[in-house]
C-alpha cells in the first residue's frame, strides 16, 4: 500500500480529475431517474412546459455523463500508466542494483514475473479503482438515499434487500476467493508443465514418454477444469439468485404501492424511480463484490513487487571510494564461502596470491568448486569469511567502476544478448572500435567464421543465440571478454565445446595479444593449463595443490590423478 | 475472413460432441431473454391499471365499479415472467459454464497432446515463448470469450431482437423513434472500436518485446553484473517501458470510452423518447393513463434497446481475441505430426548394426549440412565421432533417432530403414545423452527414473553409481528426494550431465548414444564413469561424440567428420599413423611426458 501511494504521488492532480469526473458521473446517473419521475409528473399533469425543461435538462445530464465518463476514462488511463510505468522502472532499477545472491534467491523467471504480470495486475486495479470502484459507493449511498426519498413509506423494502444480497454475496465471494487462490496455482504448474515439456522436447521423445507426459499434464488440466467448472456454478448460482431477491423486491414495491394507491396517489408516479433505484443499489453491490475479488489478486500482486522493493542488495559498493586503475594482482585470504541456504561450505580457508601477468589454471573435480572460486573475483558474492583483494584493495572497499575496468568474466555457460555481434562485444568495451572488435574476435577465433558473414559484427544474434552452435557461442564470450584488455582475464571452462585445434589457436593468441593480463584458467584438460606459471588443484572446497605442472605432479596425488586420464595412450610417443 | 472459418473449424471440432447441451442452452437462452423482456411489459400495464384504478376511483361515477383486480393480474403475469427469467438464466448458464470448462480443457489436452506429437522441427524452428503463449495467452483468451462473451452475444442479440419485435407490437411510431439513433451508434462504437484494435496490438507488440528485454536481461544478470552494465540496462529498458506506456494509455482510452459513449447516447435517446412520447400522448389524442403506460413502457425499451448494443460493441474485443486464438491453435493442429509407419517392423535388439549410406540432409532445403555420408557400425562396436564445431555431429545423432529425417541415401538398422520402424521400439531400443542437460520439476529420483517411471530404487542407485552422481546425492540432505528443477542450481554444470548419464543407463538400451555427454565433467570422474560404462557398453553398439579424445581412444573405429563429409575412417593408431586431420587434434590435445 506505502508504494502504492508512493508511485501515486505525481499523478495526484489526474487523480483528482478522475475522481471528480467519477462524481459527476454518478451524479448523473442518480439524478437520471427524478428527472424521469419529474417528466411522468408533468405529463400525468399535462404540463408541456414541464416537460420540455425536464427533457432538456435530462439531455443535458446524458451530455455531462458523457463527457464526464471520457474525461475519467482519459485520466484513469494516464494514472494507471504512469504508475504502472514508474513502478517497473524503479523496480528494475531496484533489481539492477541486486547482488547475483539476491537474484538467485528470487529466481530469474520469478522476478521477470514480477515485473510483467505482477504490475500488469496493479495497473488493472488502479485503472478499475478509478473507474468503477469510487463510483459504486458513491452509486449505492446515493441510490439508497434517493430511493428512501422517493417513496419513503417503503423504506424496509430497500434494507431488507440490501441486506439479504449483501449477506448471501458475503457467502459466496467468500467461497469464490478460495476457488480463486487454486486456480491461479494450477494455472502455474500447467504453463510449468508446458513449458519443460518444450525445453526437454528431445530427452522426452528419445525416452518415449509423451503419453507419461500427457498423462501428467491431463491430470494437472483436469483439475483445473474442474476448478473451473466449480467456479462457473458458483456464478451461475449466484446472479440468478440474486436477480430473483431484487425480483422480489420490485414486486413487493409495485404491490404495496398498489395496495395503498388510493391513500398515497403521489406513489403512481414514483414507482418507475423507484424501481430504477432498486436496480442501481442491486448492481453496485453485484459490480463492488465482483471488484473485490479482482482487487485482492491485485493486493497478492503488490505484496510480491514490495518483497522486491523491501529487499536490501547483499552486495554493495562503498560510494566514497575513490576510481583507481587497479593492478592485476589478486589475493585471497583465508577465504571460506558457504551457499545461502546450503550447510557445508563451498570453499573452505582458500589463501593465495596471483601476481600481475601471472598465468593460474585451476583444475579439480566436478563441483569441486572451482566456479565458485572464480565467482568471487569480479564480486558476483562477497566470501562468508575471509577477504578477496583485487589490485591490492579489498573488493568490500573497492570502487565498482575500477573492478569492472580491471575484470573480465567468461562464464562456464556461454550467454549471449539478442542484437548484433557488435553490440555484445561492446558490453565489454563501451566504446571499442572496429578494430578492436577484428582484434578481439581474432584472439578468440571468432573472426574465422564471423567474416563468413556479409554483414560481419553487424550480423543479428537471434533470441536464445539459436544461430549460433554452441563452440560458435562459446568462441564470442571469449571476445567479449577479451575486447577491453581487461587486467584480469578469468575463463570458467570457456573452451569445452572447442575443437583442439581452435582452442589451441584461443590459447596462444592470448598468450601474445594479453601478454600483461593476469589469465585465470579454469578447465578440465591439463593441456589447457599445461603451461600456466602455477596451476591451483581444487578438491572438495579446498586448495589441496599450487605449482607449475611439473612440481605438482610429484607432489599432488590428486593432480597426479586427473593427469594419468590424460595421458597420451603409452605406445603412441 | 479466411481466419474466421478455420477458427470456426477449430471450435466445431471440440464443440460438436456438445451439439446437445449447446442446442438447449440456445434455446432456454432464448426463453429467458423473453421472459426478460415481457416482465417490463406486465409492469407497464400493472402501473396502467393502477392509474386506471385510481381514476375510476377517484370519480364519484365509476367509484363503486373500481376493480384492483386487473392490477393484481398484471402484477402476478410480471413475479411469473421474473421467476422464470431467473431459473432459465440459471439451468442456461449452469450448462454453458461446465461445456466451457470442459471444452478448454479438452483444447489445452488437446494442444499438449498434438505437442507431443509433433516433429523436433517444428520446435527447433518457433520460439518457445510464442508456443507458451498459446497455453498462457490464446487459451485463455478462448476460455474468456466462451465464459463471458459467446453466451452474452447469444442473449444480447435476442433480447436485441426481441426488443424491437415487442416494441413494434406496442406502438409503430414510437418503436421507430427508439430506433432512430442507432447508426450513428454504430458508426461512433465502429469508430472507437477500430482505434482501439489499432492500439491494442501496437500495445501487445510493444508488451511483448519488453517482456523479451527483461526476460533476456534479467536471465543473463551475472553477464550484467560482472561487466558493470547495470546503468547500461536500465538505460535500455526506458524506451521499451516508454513504448508500453504510450501504447497501453491510447490502447485504454478508446476501449474505456466506449462504455460512457454508449451509456449517454443511451440516456440521449431516452430522453428523445420521452419528448416524443408526450408529445405524441399529447398530439394523438390518447387518453392518459394509456398514454402513460405506454411512455412508462418505452422507457424501459429505450434501455433495453441500447443494452445489447453497448455490451455487444464492449465484448467485441473478447471476440476477437478469441478468434484469433482459435485460428493459432488451429494452425498447429494442422502442423505434421512424427510419421510412424503403419505396421512398423518391431526393433527387439540389434542383430548386426547400425549403417548410413550416403546420406544427405540439410534443415534448410537450400542449404545441405551432410553430404554424401557413410558411416557402418557392427554390432558390439563403440564408434566414436569427431571433428570441428559446426561439422555436423549432433545431426547424425539426429537421424539415428529420427528426430529429423534424410533427404537422400538412408539409415538402416539390422538393414531395415529407420522410416520402417515403429517409432516407439526404435526409440525404446536407442538411448542418447544430449549435449545440453535437462532436468524437469520434480525429485531427483523423477529425473532419473524419467524413462523408466516403474523402475526400482535399487535399479536407480546403481545407474547412479555407475554415473558417478550417487555419493553426490546422497550426501544432500534430502538424498533422492531432494526437489529439483532446471534452473535450480543445486548441481554444478558437470554433475547434472552425469544426471543425465544416468538417466539413460537405467533404460538400458540396445544401441547407445553420448553426444559430448561428460563435456563439463572433470577427466578423473569421466574416467570412473568410462570403466562402469565399459561394462555397460561391453555387448552393445555404441556411437560416441566426444571433443575430448581421450574418451575415444578405446573405440573400435574413429570416424573424422569435416564439413559433413567423412574424411578420415580407422582405429586410434591408424589415424594417428595417417598424420592427417585427426593426427593434428590429437596432438594439440594430449600430454606428452
Ligand atoms: N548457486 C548455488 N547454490 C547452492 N549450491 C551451489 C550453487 N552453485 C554450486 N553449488 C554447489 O557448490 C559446489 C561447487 O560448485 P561449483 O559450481 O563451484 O563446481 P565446479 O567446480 O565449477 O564444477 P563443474 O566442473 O561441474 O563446473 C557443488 O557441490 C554445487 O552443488
Ligand atoms: N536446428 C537447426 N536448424 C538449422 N541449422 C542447424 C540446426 N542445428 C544445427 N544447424 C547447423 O548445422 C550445422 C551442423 O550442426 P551440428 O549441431 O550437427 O554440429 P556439431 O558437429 O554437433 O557441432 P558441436 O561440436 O558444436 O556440437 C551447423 O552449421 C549448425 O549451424
Ligand atoms: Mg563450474
Ligand atoms: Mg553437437
Amino acid at each position: 500500500m506505502q508504494i502504492l501511494k508512493e508511485h501515486a504521488k505525481p499523478y495526484r492532480r489526474d487523480i483528482f480529475f478522475s475522481i471528480l469526473a467519477v462524481m459527476v458521473m454518478a451524479g448523473a446517473s442518480l439524478w437520471q431517474p427524478r428527472l424521469l419521475q419529474q417528466v411522468m409528473k408533468a405529463i400525468i399533469a399535462d404540463n408541456q412546459h414541464q416537460v420540455l425543461t425536464n427533457g432538456i435538462a435530462l439531455i443535458t445530464l446524458a451530455v455531462i455523463g458523457l463527457i464526464a465518463g471520457v474525461i475519467n476514462t482519459i485520466f484513469a488511463a494516464k494514472v494507471s500508466q504512469g504508475i504502472a510505468a514508474d513502478l517497473r522502472a524503479n523496480q528494475y532499477r531496484k533489481i539492477q542494483s541486486f547482488s547475483y545472491g539476491n537474484i538467485e534467491k528470487f529466481s530469474a523467471g520469478n522476478l521477470v514475473v514480477r515485473m510483467t504480470n505482477d504490475v500488469n495486475q496493479i495497473q488493472q486495479l488502479v485503472m478499475m479503482f478509478l473507474q468503477t470502484l469510487t463510483r459504486i459507493p458513491i452509486l449505492f449511498v446515493g441510490a439508497f438515499i434517493l430511493a428512501l426519498i422517493t417513496l419513503p413509506r417503503l423504506w424496509w423494502i430497500v434494507i431488507l434487500m440490501v441486506i439479504l444480497i449483501v449477506l448471501s454475496s458475503q457467502v459466496v465471494f467468500k467461497q469464490m476467493g478460495k476457488y480463486f487462490a487454486q486456480i491461479q496455482k494450477l494455472i502455474d504448474q500447467t504453463n510449468t508443465l508446458a513449458k519443460e515439456s518444450l525445453q526437454g522436447v528431445r530427452v522426452v521423445k528419445s525416452f518415449n514418454q509423451e503419453e507419461n507426459e500427457t498423462a501428467r499434464f491431463t491430470a494437472n488440466s483436469d483439475e483445473l477444469a474442474r476448478v473451473n467448472t466449480t467456479i462457473g456454478y458458483l456464478f451461475s448460482t449466484m446472479i440468478p439468485m440474486f436477480m430473483l431477491i431484487s425480483y422480489v423486491a420490485i414486486g413487493a414495491s409495485v404491490w404495496f404501492v398498489g395496495h395503498g394507491v388510493v391513500a398515497h396517489p403521489d406513489d403512481l408516479a414514483a414507482i418507475t424511480s423507484f424501481i430504477s433505484y432498486l436496480m442501481q443499489i442491486f448492481f453496485a453491490i453485484m459490480i463492488g463484490g465482483m471488484m473485490s475479488t479482482f482487487a485482492s489478486r491485485g493486493f497478492v500482486s503488490l505484496g510480491r513487487i514490495k518483497a522486491v522493493f523491501e529487499t536490501t542488495p547483499d552486495v554493495t559498493y562503498a560510494s566514497d571510494a575513490p576510481e583507481v586503475d587497479l593492478s592485476g594482482d589478486v589475493t585471497f585470504n583465508q577465504v571460506s564461502f558457504t551457499y545461502p541456504g546450503d550447510t557445508q561450505p563451498a570453499l573452505a580457508d582458500i589463501s593465495f596470491q596471483i601476481k600481475a601477468g601471472e598465468m593460474i589454471g585451476i583444475v579439480g573435480a566436478t563441483g569441486s568448486g572451482k566456479t565458485t572460486l572464480a565467482q568471487l573475483i569480479p564480486r558476483l558474492y562477497d566470501p562468508t569469511t575471509g577477504d578477496v583483494l583485487v589490485g591490492g584493495v579489498n573488493l568490500k572497499k573497492i570502487n565498482e567502476q575500477s573492478l569492472r575496468q580491471a575484470v573480465a568474466f567468461v562464464l562456464q555457460r556461454a550467454i549471449l544478448f539478442s542484437g548484433k555481434i557488435s553490440d555484445n562485444l561492446r558490453q565489454g568495451k563501451s566504446d571499442a572500435t572496429p578494430a578492436d572488435f577484428q582484434r578481439a574476435a581474432d584472439i578468440a577465433q571468432a573472426a574465422e567464421f564471423v567474416n563468413r558473414y556479409e554483414d560481419g559484427f553487424d550480423h543479428l544474434v537471434e533470441e536464445r543465440s539459436a544461430n549460433f552452435s554452441g563452440g560458435q557461442k562459446q568462441r564470442l564470450s571469449i571476445a567479449r571478454g577479451v575486447v577491453g584488455t581487461p587486467k584480469i582475464l578469468i575463463l570458467d571452462d570457456s573452451t569445452s565445446a572447442l575443437d583442439a585445434r581452435s582452442e589451441k589457436r584461443v590459447q596462444e593468441a592470448l598468450d601474445q595479444e594479453l601478454a600483461g593480463t593476469t589469465k585465470i584458467v579454469i578447465a578440465e584438460k591439463i593441456s589447457s593449463v599445461l603451461h600456466a606459471d602455477r596451476i591451483f588443484v581444487l578438491d572438495e572446497g579446498r586448495l589441496v595443490g599450487v605449482g607449475p605442472h611439473h612440481e605438482l605432479l610429484a607432489t599432488s596425488p590428486i593432480y597426479r590423478e586427473i593427469y594419468e586420464t590424460q595421458k597420451a595412450k603409452g605406445g603412441d610417443n | 475472413m479466411q481466419d474466421f472459418k478455420r477458427a470456426m473449424h477449430y471450435f466445431y471440432r471440440y464443440l460438436k460432441r456438445y451439439w446437445l447441451g449447446l442446442g438447449f442452452v440456445v434455446i432456454v437462452t432464448i426463453l429467458s431473454t423473453y421472459f426478460q423482456v415481457k416482465a417490463p411489459v406486465y409492469m407497464g400495464q400493472a402501473i396502467t391499471e393502477l392509474s386506471r384504478y385510481l381514476g375510476e376511483y377517484m370519480n364519484p361515477a365509476t367509484h363503486a365499479t373500481a376493480s384492483k383486480t386487473p392490477f393484481y393480474h398484471a402484477l402476478e403475469a410480471m413475479m411469473v415472467c421474473f421467476g422464470l427469467s431467473a431459473a432459465t438464466m440459471f439451468i442456461s448458464s449452469f450448462i454453458s459454464s461446465r461445456i466451457s470448462a470442459q471444452t478448454s480443457g479438452q483444447m489445452r489436452v488437446g494442444l499438449f497432446g498434438k505437442l507431443q506429437r509433433m516433429t523436433i522441427k517444428y520446435f527447433d524452428t518457433h520460439q518457445d515463448g510464442k508456443i507458451l503463449s498459446l497455453f498462457t495467452s490464446d487459451l485463455d483468451n478462448i476460455f474468456n470469450a466462451m465464459n463471458q462473451a459467446i453466451f452474452q452475444l447469444l442473449s444480447q442479440l435476442a433480447l436485441f431482437i426481441g426488443v424491437i419485435w415487442m416494441m413494434f407490437g406496442q406502438n409503430v411510431k414510437l418503436a421507430w423513434v427508439t430506433m432512430a439513433s442507432t447508426p450513428l451508434a454504430i458508426l461512433i462504437a465502429w469508430f472507437v472500436i477500430v482505434q482501439a484494435r489499432k492500439n491494442i496490438n501496437k500495445q501487445q507488440e510493444a508488451t511483448g518485446e519488453m517482456n523479451g528485454y527483461i526476460n533476456e536481461q534479467i536471465n543473463g544478470e551475472k553477464i550484467i553484473i560482472t561487466q558493470g552494465l547495470q546503468q547500461a540496462s536500465i538505460a535500455g529498458f526506458a524506451p521499451y517501458n516508454e513504448k508500453v506506456k504510450q501504447a497501453t494509455f491510447k490502447g485504454q482510452v478508446y476501449s474505456g470510452m466506449l462504455f460512457p459513449l454508449m451509456q449517454g447516447l443511451s440516456l440521449l435517446n431516452l430522453a428523445i423518447v420521452i419528448f416524443f412520447g408526450s408529445w405524441l400522448v399529447v398530439h394523438d389524442g390518447m387518453d392518459k393513463a394509456t398514454g402513460l403506460g405506454l411512455i412508462v413502457v418505452f422507457v424501459n425499451y429505450s434501455q433495453e434497446y441500447y443494452q445489447p448494443i453497448t455490451q455487444i460493441t464492449s465484448i467485441y474485443n473478447m471476440l476477437q481475441l478469441a478468434i484469433t486464438g482459435a485460428k493459432r491453435l488451429s494452425d498447429v493442429h494442422d502442423q505434421p505430426e512424427e510419421v510412424n509407419p503403419a505396421n512398423g517392423h518391431q526393433l527387439t535388439t540389434l542383430q548386426t548394426g547400425v549403417q548410413l549410406e550416403q546420406v544427405h540432409f540439410g534443415y534448410q532445403p537450400d542449404k545441405e549440412i551432410l553430404h554424401g555420408v557413410d558411416i557402418k557400425v557392427k554390432k558390439g562396436e563403440m564408434v566414436a565421432l569427431v571433428g570441428p564445431t559446426g561439422s555436423g555431429k549432433t545431426t547424425i545423432m539426429n537421424l539415428l533417432n529420427r528426430f529429423y529425417d534424410v533427404t537422400a541415401g538412408a539409415v538402416k538398422f539390422d538393414g531395415v530403414d529407420v522410416r520402417d520402424f515403429d517409432l516407439q521400439s526404435l526409440r525404446d531400443h536407442v538411448g542418447i545423452v544430449l549435449q545440453d542437460s535437462v532436468l524437469f520439476t520434480g525429485t531427483v529420483a523423477d529425473n532419473i527414473k524419467f524413462g523408466r517411471p516403474e523402475a526400482s530404487d535399487e535399479d536407480m542407485i546403481a545407474a547412479a553409481q555407475q554415473a558417478n552422481i550417487h555419493d553426490f546425492i546422497v550426501s544432500l540432505p534430502e538424498g533422492y528426494a531432494t526437489k529439483v528443477n532446471d534452473e535450480s542450481s543445486v548441481f554444478s554444470t558437470g554433475q547434472k550431465q552425469l544426471l543425465s548419464i544416468a538417466r539413460t543407463i537405467l533404460t538400458n538400451p540396445a544401441f547407445l548414444i553420448l553426444d559430448e555427454a561428460t563435456s563439463n565433467v572433470d577427466t578423473v570422474t569421466e574416467a570412473r564413469i568410462q570403466a562402469a560404462m565399459d561394462n555397460v557398453i561391453a555387448g552393445r553398439t555404441s556411437f560416441v561424440i566426444a571433443h575430448r579424445l581421450k574418451t575415444i581412444l578405446g573405440a573400435d573405429k574413429i570416424v573424422v567428420l569435416k564439413d559433413g563429409q567423412v574424411i578420415e575412417e580407422g582405429s586410434h593408431e591408424a589415424l594417428v599413423a595417417e598424420k592427417g586431420f585427426y593426427a593434428e587434434l590429437y596432438h594439440n590435445q594430449m600430454v606428452f611426458e
